[in-house]
């Protein structure tokens, strides 16, 4: 059996574990934390976006010259009416589902 | 939906996120404060300096943490080495040394009725045995934690949460009767 003083003490080294209240003192830490130099944010999206437009201009020439893409317009184009509107339905009805998910993605984010 | 400290110590450490900081501030600042409140004797005014210095000093060493321990448990460790730190300062200003700060009584305590109280008694502990009892039974790290964040063999906090205890029991002994 467990000496009721240890008992005792455990009860109220816990309950002196009282919360402090923030009162400030997170803003006051935020306006004192040195100014990080930005990271590698930016650099990254750069790299992204040139290795984008390398590997199109690579694909373009590999490709000779894109012939598909135009080939494949040509079809497109050539479409009954009905089924341009339902492609064009579909692709309009993704952006927008992917939209809106991004969107409330972003406003679950707590820290968003 | 709440993010994890990991999540948080993630998006600060890649996108330098100052907010995710923020929030890991706002988490841990009670017992932080809390601990080293303990340390120095309820002084509110240094603590909480001590406990800003704590802060900045994690957010500097971010990249430091590499994540073996609870990020509470490493906090734990800067701040008390920010006290110890201070405790050093203070020895070289004004020439008391850690031994004869640690048997000054808190003056907190000089009413004999407080005594009872076991704020006063935890103050009258020796700084290592305080400082064990504080992280392990008040704060619940495990023995294992403190010896981290202490930088002391496991035995010996054992030890000091052991004698702390003892002690404290005796301070307190008259609640029982």
């Amino acid at each position: 059996m467990n000496d009721p003083l240890d008992e005792l003490l455990d009860a109220r080294l816990r309950d002196e574990t009282a919360y402090i209240d923030d009162d400030g003192f997170t803003a006051r830490v935020m306006r004192e934390l040195p100014v990080r130099p930005r990271s590698f944010q930016l650099q990254r999206a750069i790299i992204i976006l040139a290795a984008a437009i390398v590997s199109v201009v690579v694909a373009y020439f590999a490709s000779g010259e894109a012939t598909f893409v135009r080939e494949g317009f040509m079809r497109l184009s050539a479409l009954p009416a009905v089924e341009m509107l339902a492609l064009v339905f579909i692709y309009g009805l993704t952006t927008m589902v992917g939209g809106a998910w991004a969107a409330l993605a972003r406003t679950r984010d707590p820290l968003g | 939906m709440e993010l994890s400290d990991a999540d948080l110590l993630a998006r600060v450490l890649v996108d330098g996120d100052q907010h995710a900081f923020g929030e890991l501030v706002r988490r841990h600042q009670s017992p932080v404060r809390g601990l080293l409140r303990q340390l120095t004797r309820t002084d509110v005014e240094l603590a909480d300096d001590l406990a800003q210095e704590t802060f900045i000093r994690a957010y500097k060493n971010i990249a430091s943490f590499r994540g073996e321990a609870k990020f509470s448990t490493w906090l734990y460790r800067i701040a008390y080495n920010c006290f110890r730190e201070h405790a050093r300062k203070r020895t070289e200003l004004v020439g008391i040394d850690e031994e004869q700060w640690e048997s000054q009584p808190d003056p907190s305590t000089a009413d004999p009725a407080l005594r009872q109280d076991l704020m006063s008694a935890l103050a009258q502990l020796p700084l290592h045995e305080r400082t064990a009892v504080v992280l392990c039974c008040q704060n619940g790290l495990s023995h294992d934690e403190a010896a981290r964040v202490l930088d002391i063999p496991l035995g010996t906090v054992k030890t000091n949460v052991l004698r702390g205890r003892e002690k404290l029991k005796k301070m307190l002994a008259a609640w029982t009767k």
